[in-house]
């Protein structure tokens, strides 16, 4: 049999699901009832996509109650596959309770359940675990299990703490003290820290078998030191600390922070400190004070912990008033840029300081302006960097009038020209060190553009850092700029094109995706066959599948090798990825672009309608990083990020959900899957919901409009969201009364399961066939139709709304927003083709008697297509004339500060026709899509 | 200045500035959860008093008998941070996890041959060349400088159970082999 079955583990192991089919099939003649085979064969159907028939295999062998190892495997990667985590709980513990010696089958039984995040099983199961084998470390997973009940959001805070006593009495029962690991000792202390029970913590702390750990575990050290702080041991920690800065050499910042609150510890203690305790942190302030001088004078331009943490001293004094020289906080400043002015991080250090009272500001400003630039090396440059940078960020908005910002634009850019000197000779792998100018220049002339709406800013921008990337090639700062320019330019294939260079990639896709996918339905050309940022969309979305394959046998991987103190983390790590923002914002614009292109049909509607459900039960976590953009401008300015951002406006989870809730009310209605259907229906486990429970039922919850939601929108996205709701509101009643009842619709979905796969669908009960034989939706109603009203004023002038606010954006010189308009116009005309689907079939209308409801549908939908075609013609037009030499001369023509300053003309020319000829393609893309959506539909 | 702490999973929602750069990959996310779950006292990053991360260090144990050893896998620091010794801070952790805990004799670590700077640093940490492995960077393809780009050097560092420094050879330079023998 071995022999027999190893051909179907080889054809499994290549990817060869077909033959793996064939040979179980032959197999299965001879040997019917083999489970193994039958699992085999389940696991190549998954495989292959064939869900229904893996079902029947599927259900056949957890029927039969396996114990047999390679079925449980193999059934484990079945039911993975199929989603059906909860199932696999179940095997196993049907087969743990028929063999209830075998230590592996209780090991799996636990990781199932670990995998469904069922604590409190996973809690017994390790308990007896333990009891049966005699191994401590399933005391650790029990404890551990109980500790992540506790920690679950759903758990009540009351039942937490009698959570926390279990564990910490399991904990104490374990034979072997929890010392004698590093991981078991961090959970043991957790659970100190969570009780309170310090002076147990203490012991175990003090011990030295205690101290050692900590002197080498970081993540002990951190709960110890945590431990201390929570016991306002305060003075205590900051006399280790010191000790650890001055014999151990160590200048990790946490240790200067503990030094830093000992120093204060007498002030921050009480509530209202008299003086006497303001004149003994003036005393300790002293000595922290001359401790770090000490430090800064050893270590020098070596580390530069001691110089700052002179500054933190001085700053947190003047908080408690106990500073008593007015002059040093700019003294001290200004030493910290003499010493590490010429490191890059010195912005970066100093930024938390630059907040200054007027005098000081004064000081300081005209300290920095007094220094020479100067070229000679490459230090010399970062430290005039660092001035610029510095300078900019305190400038008030008096000092942001045109006039000034555009000759500190000049003076970046002849700078960074001058700087490029000095990496002439550096290879392509390696960034400029003038790089920073040129950005510095880019974030000023996109002030420029903000300050005067001014589109030749942009253009400046974007010939400069182009410019740049020619000679620094792996500058990401310059490239994050330019995607974020390009957009706002409406030359979204040029963005594409410097996104697609940075080859983000794997966790990267959750944060970063968000620069090139975030409202990239306005770009899409799908409507007219290219899916480009269709497909952008779901290689970004790969990340998530990966998670929840992968993340998963991590965590049992900590468990196996007692890493506790890691166990909690990649829970947290699965859900944020799992209910990523990012995650669902992408999944819209998809789907926003999937309408545009695919035949819209029932199937489409019933399989999008039940995963947005799902997703709007999230709770959703933002993973974005908008950090990661470079921001020069000044500190009470705008910044660079949101000014960039496109439309103006950041969607968050406020834009998903009113999306959402478009979107699911409309394929509600659209579709015949009711709830109870649904269920029936559904394969693999419902997600577990993240969201706190709603009181409202869903029904609600769609119907709710919250203004902090709305206010995510641009105005034509509202527009558009008033129209969608409108058109629900009006048309829900007669869909509800047309739906066909759900035993209909089962029988309809059994009918066809059975035709697929020769085997009845389990579970659903064909009801008798009614007298004239018709199980098709058009069984004659009884009851009346809700009476037609008139179609309201919102969804019939929409359309003719929406041509003037076309009108009045379409000749802006960058298409963006015209093609914002024309994308959500397209959008809202593929919605009232979703809502009215039901009634393009003759029958229902009859049967349902709607006709007169159907005559009103004709008028709207004849208009919208005549406005579409008049907004399609007039995109193609205007495409004809973005990519002329005019346009090309009016972006050099107002590319002269640049070109003034030697930029090579031919150059800014080829950005120039990159420019415009990616306006013409996106233009008379979105224009040619939009007259095949009409004509689809017409 | 900056914060030495456990690298955690959710660090990698925030290390882009430094794996933008081009010499440092972005894995699956297996990559880093295999490191975490196995090795997570040999893994750290350094982070700036505001959060951002700097730069960090994901090690590994491995090896038998006299070849048990520690491993740096992968270290690396944002660009605006280079020039602060936080390499060697994050390293020296590890070279001390790896004699202390792990027991080993020696700390190695692999390195371009061209990457001169860095074979510079690692020098000046007590590393030292013990084999050339023959194309081990094989995804540039020989560049200009030729075989260099592509072959890797193995540098170790004896540890306190080496006292005899038998992981320090004169002619390591010259000591080549597969990158399938590694």
């Amino acid at each position: 049999m071995e022999r027999q079955i190893r051909p179907i583990y080889e054809a499994l192991d290549t990817g060869s699901n077909k033959s793996a089919i064939v040979a179980c099939n032959k197999l299965l003649k001879k040997h019917p009832k083999n489970e193994l085979i039958k699992t085999l064969k389940a696991l190549a159907l998954v495989r292959s996509q064939k869900v229904e028939e893996s079902l029947v295999l599927c259900d056949e062998v957890l029927a039969a109650k396996p114990t047999n190892d390679a079925v449980l495997t193999a059934m484990m990667h079945v039911l993975r596959g199929l989603g059906r985590h909860n199932d696999m709980v179940t095997m196993f513990e049907e087969a743990y309770k028929q063999q209830p010696t075998n230590e592996d089958l209780a090991a799996q039984t636990f990781f199932a359940n670990v995998r469904v995040l069922n604590w409190k099983a996973a809690q017994q199961i390790a308990t007896r675990m333990h009891k049966q084998f005699q191994e401590d470390r399933y005391i650790y997973w029990s404890v551990i299990s109980a500790i992540l009940q506790a920690n679950d959001s759903m758990t009540a805070p009351n039942m937490r703490s009698l959570l926390y006593q279990l564990a910490h009495r399991l904990v104490t029962s374990s034979p072997t003290p929890s010392y004698v690991n590093a991981d078991r000792f961090h959970l043991h202390l957790s659970i100190l820290r969570e009780l309170k029970l310090f002076d147990e913590a203490r012991t175990l702390l003090e011990s030295d078998i205690g101290k050692s750990i900590c002197s080498a575990s970081l993540a002990c050290n951190e709960l110890r030191r945590d431990i201390w702080r929570l016991q306002g041991l305060l003075e205590d920690e900051g006399t280790k600390a010191e000790l650890r800065i001055t014999e151990q050499n160590d200048r990790n910042w946490l240790e200067f922070l503990s030094v830093l609150d000992a120093t204060f510890s007498s002030i921050t203690s009480a509530q209202d400190p008299d003086q006497s305790m303001k004149s003994e942190a003036s005393l300790r302030l002293a000595k922290t004070e001359e401790l770090f001088t000490k430090l800064a004078a050893e270590d020098g331009r070596k580390d530069r912990s001691a110089l700052l943490a002179l500054l933190e001293l001085e700053k947190r004094a003047r908080l408690h008033g106990i500073s008593n020289d007015p002059n040093r906080m700019v003294d001290l400043m200004k030493q910290y840029f003499e010493e590490i002015g010429d490191k890059a991080c010195c912005f970066e250090d100093l930024k938390p300081y630059l907040a200054l009272e007027a005098t000081d500001s004064e000081k300081w400003m005209s300290f920095l302006q007094s220094l020479t630039p100067s070229f000679t090396n490459t230090n010399d440059l970062q430290r005039l960097i660092n001035c610029h940078k510095l300078l900019r960020q305190n400038l008030s908005l008096d000092d942001l009038t045109m006039s000034a910002e555009s000759s500190r634009a000049t003076l970046y850019t002849q700078q960074y020209l001058e700087g490029l000197k000095l990496g002439a000779s550096l290879p392509m792998t390696e960034l400029q060190p003038a790089d920073d100018l040129a950005i510095l220049a880019g974030n000023v002339f996109v002030n420029l553009w903000k300050i005067s709406s001014d589109e030749k800013y942009l253009y400046n921008a974007v010939a400069l850092l182009e410019f740049a990337l020619t000679k620094s090639k792996q500058s990401f700062q310059t490239r994050l700029m330019l995607i974020r320019i390009y957009r706002l330019l409406g030359a979204p294939s040029m963005a594409l094109e410097h996104y697609r260079i940075m080859q983000i990639k794997q966790v990267q896709h959750d944060t970063l995706s968000h620069f090139i996918l975030s409202r990239s339905s306005t770009f899409s050309l799908a409507a007219s066959g290219d899916l480009t940022f269709s497909t952008e969309c779901l290689e970004a979305s790969q990340i998530y599948v990966s998670n929840t394959q992968d993340t998963g046998d991590y965590i049992v991987r900590a468990f196996t090798g007692e890493k506790y103190s890691k166990i909690p983390e990649f829970i947290i790590f699965e859900d944020r990825l799992d209910n990523s923002l990012q995650r669902d914002i992408i999944k819209i614009e998809h789907l926003r672009m999937r309408l545009t292109h695919e035949a819209i049909s029932s199937d489409i509607i019933d399989m999008e309608l039940i995963e947005l459900k799902f997703i709007f039960d999230r709770l959703h976590h933002d993973n974005r990083d908008f950090e990661i953009i470079a921001d020069y401008q000044p500190r009470n300015s705008q910044k660079f990020s949101d000014q960039t951002q496109l439309f103006g406006k950041s969607e968050g989870s406020g834009w998903l959900c009113t999306f959402l809730k478009v979107y699911i009310r409309a394929f509600q209605q659209g579709s015949d899957l009711d709830d109870t259907v649904e269920e029936k229906l559904l394969i693999g486990d419902r997600p577990k919901q993240t969201s706190p429970q709603n009181k409202l039922i869903l029904k609600d919850r769609l119907r709710e409009r919250k203004d902090e939601e709305l206010a995510e929108l641009t105005p034509d996205e509202l527009a558009f969201a008033n129209y969608a709701n409108s058109l629900a509101d009006w048309l829900e009643p007669y869909h509800d009364h047309a739906r066909p009842p759900p035993g209909v619709v089962l029988a309809e979905a059994a009918k066809l399961a059975e035709l697929k796969t020769g085997h009845p669908l389990k579970g659903v009960e064909i009801p008798p066939k009614n007298p004239n034989g018709n199980t098709n939706g058009s069984t004659k109603k009884d009851e009346e139709p809700p009476a037609v009203t008139e179609a309201p004023a919102t969804v019939v002038r929409y359309f003719d709304e929406m041509k003037i606010r076309f009108e009045e954006v379409k000749s802006a010189s960058s298409p963006s927003l015209a093609l914002h308009v024309a994308t959500l116009m397209q959008e809202a005309f593929l919605l009232f083709v979703v809502e009215t689907l039901r009634f393009k079939m003759p029958s229902v209308v009859k049967v349902n008697k709607l006709g007169t409801l159907v005559q009103q549908f004709k008028p709207i939908r004849a208009n919208a297509v005549a406005v579409l075609r008049e907004v399609s013609s007039s995109l193609i037009k205007r495409s004809e004339q973005d990519a002329t030499a005019d346009q090309r001369k009016h972006f050099v023509d107002g590319c002269s500060p640049i070109t003034a300053l030697n930029i090579d003309h031919d150059f800014v020319l080829g950005v120039a026709k990159k420019l415009t000829d990616s306006r013409k393609k996106v233009t008379e893309g979105v224009g040619k899509g939009l007259a095949r959506v009409c004509t689809s539909y017409n | 200045m900056s914060v030495l702490r456990p690298f955690k999973a959710s660090d990698m929602f925030k290390f882009n500035n430094i794996n933008l750069d081009v010499w440092t990959e972005t894995y699956g996310l297996s990559f880093y959860l295999n490191y975490l779950a196995n090795w997570p006292d040999l893994c750290y990053v350094q982070a700036a008093p505001s959060g951002r991360l700097m730069g960090y260090i994901l090690g590994n144990a491995e090896g038998s008998n006299n070849d048990w050893h520690g491993h740096v896998t992968a270290l690396t620091v944002a660009p605006e941070y280079r020039r602060l010794a936080l390499a060697r801070k994050m390293t020296n952790l590890l070279e001390f996890m790896s004699d202390e805990i792990y027991r080993a004799f020696f700390v190695d670590l692999f390195v371009r041959c061209t990457n001169h700077v860095a074979i510079e640093m690692y020098e000046g940490m007590g590393y030292s060349v013990w084999r050339r492995i023959r194309e081990y960077y094989g995804s540039l393809g020989v560049g200009h400088r030729g075989r260099d780009e592509e072959d890797a050097f193995d540098m170790r560092k004896p540890l306190s159970r080496d006292p005899g420094r038998r992981s320090v050879r004169a002619n390591g330079r010259d000591m080549i082999v597969d990158q399938n023998n590694v």
